[in-house]
């Protein structure tokens, strides 16, 4: 059993005075399975959000089901199971941190003998014990972005929902949150989370979904990650003369000089070989070869730049991305 | 229940460090405190005014309390999605309006009393009976704070603070004569006026029932009975007024 399953959800709301609605969501599908940590990425307005609060049970969908753990998104089963960190959460200021983890604890349903014990051990993980007895207003961002994660781990939930877990936070905030997400993992728990933060959902994903205008436009496994990673190789070179490259169009895909060096960048690797050839035969000399691995920004800026298909329609390769700031074509 | 208990905890917490509250309580004492010296000069009659000064201002600024305080309290949080950490949790919809409400009750209560300690100080202090009218008119006050409430719980559902707090308002000035409209209607209007002034009798709290100030300043008797009726009355009124509340915030979305 999945810990989510969300399938066909649409979603549209009315906005403002208008009375025509916008389309949000139009049939986004995704699966969390457990022990796994989903990313989920998409641009401003993509429907993450969203996707999030049906999931939660906050609104309810349109068309469509979500379900966790079999349990209908909203039902209290559900939610005895769900940790969530919204997106810029408001947490009561009047309150210390201690009083705040009190509240959520009581609303959660941990045992009051057990209370104290589990508020304790939170504080600890995310690194806010001597703040404790403070009022939450008097909490930097990156403060209340770790209260805010220590109240959704409080009740020991077996599914993680966090909207922007890394946002506010600084280095050592960031490296303390992926931490904690990992070694919950490790105990087995089921994390979905939404970033603009790529490096650290690269880090941390087993999978990511990226939406798009509403839909889940693809959902990548760790294996298909590597995959389109491998990226471009190129060929730092001196003394490349004009026309020297001209015989290469089949192995080179762009080159662009910078003073006097040229910058090659081979389209597969096994033309390394005979390019390095080439420029050697013509007096040229070859400084570096190096292979660039595509990020996962590459793999987004790519995929948003694709028509919406519902459905998650895998795309092709063919169209790698080219950096403009280097290689100025060929 | 413990679901409940933690969110009235955390609204009168909320509550009890808000400004108004402590403005609310300063301002009721002082102007009990200011009857003190102003009954002199009314001969004869100095307990009297400071009662009847005193039992009126708490129960206004019992009232208006209850207005400005739920009226922000709710929307704030949805506002705020201070909501979706409560209500991502296994806590129902209608739980939250329960405990949202309790805190509200357990805010004002707290201005009831420090305002009938003042109050009954200030009548020790001139050589007055501390009479049982005294506390009952007080508790009856408290009773109509919690209609009212309710009703203030009821629009937050659905409106701003500012309009939850002026439909409030207008309950209260309608229910405080939704009797003597009836009574008028009956003698001087037609069929559709009676009607009228009917529907409006059953659907706004009847507040009149929680007036026991007349009785308290003027050592009538009170009939312990009417306590009662007057507490099942508002306990009944909250309830349905609860349900309506629960009904449109079921239906609530927090986009």
């Amino acid at each position: 059993m999945n810990a989510i399953d969300a399938n066909g959800v649409k979603k549209s709301f009315r906005g403002g005075m208008s009375l025509a609605k916008r389309e949000v969501l139009r049939g986004v599908t995704l699966d969390a399975r457990p022990g796994e940590i989903l990313g989920f990425l998409g641009s401003n307005g993509a429907g993450k959000t969203t996707t999030i609060k049906i999931v939660l049970g906050l609104i309810r969908a349109d068309e469509g089901t979500a379900e966790l753990f079999g349990h209908p998104a909203g039902s209290k089963e559900a939610a005895l199971r769900t940790g969530y960190l919204p997106e810029m959460p408001y947490f009561y200021p009047h309150l210390t941190l201690g009083e705040f983890l009190e509240f959520c604890g009581r609303l959660s349903g941990v045992p009051p003998r057990l209370l104290a014990e589990r508020i304790g051990r939170v504080v600890e993980t995310v690194d806010l014990s001597p703040h404790r007895d403070l009022r939450l207003k008097t909490f930097s961002k990156g403060m209340l972005q770790r209260a805010g994660l220590a109240q959704a781990i409080l009740h020991d939930p077996d599914l993680l929902v966090l909207d922007e877990p890394f946002s506010g936070l600084d280095p050592i905030g960031r490296r303390l949150v992926r931490d904690v997400l990992v070694d919950l993992r490790a105990r087995g728990k089921t994390i979905f989370f939404s970033s603009h933060i790529l490096p650290d959902m690269e880090a941390l994903c087993d999978r990511v979904s990226i939406i798009r205008d509403g839909i889940i436009a693809k959902t990548l496994g760790l294996d298909e990650l590597m995959r389109l990673g491998e990226g471009r190789i190129e060929i730092t070179a001196r003394g490349v003369r004009m026309g020297t490259l001209a015989p290469l169009h089949e192995y080179v895909s762009a080159a662009a000089d910078r003073g006097d060096e040229t910058f090659i960048v081979v389209r597969e690797r096994r033309f390394v070989r005979p390019v390095i050839e080439h420029l050697y035969g013509r007096g040229a000399d070859v400084l570096a070869v190096a292979g660039v691995r595509r990020s996962l920004e590459d793999i987004f800026m790519q995929e948003i730049a694709r028509p919406a298909v519902p459905g998650g329609a895998e795309a092709s390769n063919a169209d790698r991305p080219r950096d403009p700031a280097v290689f100025a074509g060929f | 229940m413990n679901r409940i208990a933690a969110v009235a905890i955390n609204t009168f917490r909320e509550s009890a460090r808000e400004r108004i509250l402590v403005v609310a309580a300063v301002f009721g004492a002082v102007l009990m405190g200011a009857t003190v010296f102003l009954s002199p000069l009314a001969v004869g009659a100095r307990q009297k005014i400071v009662m009847d000064v005193g039992l009126a201002a708490i129960s206004i600024i019992g009232v208006l309390s209850a207005v400005f305080l739920g009226g922000t309290l709710v929307h704030k949080e949805i506002d705020r999605k201070a909501i979706y950490l409560v209500l991502s949790r296994p806590v129902s919809r209608p739980a939250y309006l329960v405990g949202k409400l309790a805190g509200v009750v357990l805010a004002v209560s707290l201005i009831f009393a420090v305002m009938t300690a003042v109050l009954a100080a200030a009548l020790v202090l001139g050589d007055a009976a501390l009479r049982p009218a005294v506390f009952a008119a007080v508790y009856l006050s408290l009773l109509e704070t919690a209609v009212v409430a309710s009703i203030v719980v009821f629009f937050s559902t659905f409106t701003t603070p500012m309009l939850t707090s002026f439909f409030a308002l207008c309950c209260v000035a309608a229910g405080s004569l939704s009797n003597d409209l009836r009574v008028f209607a009956e003698k001087f209007g037609g069929a559709g006026t009676r009607a009228a002034a009917n529907a409006f009798y059953y659907l706004l709290p009847n507040l009149k029932v929680f007036n026991l100030r007349h009785e308290a300043v003027h050592d009538l008797p009170f009939r312990v009975g009417d306590l009662a009726l007057a507490t099942a009355y508002a306990a009944v009124y909250v309830a349905a007024v609860l349900c309506f509340a629960c009904l449109v915030f079921r239906r609530r979305e927090f986009a």
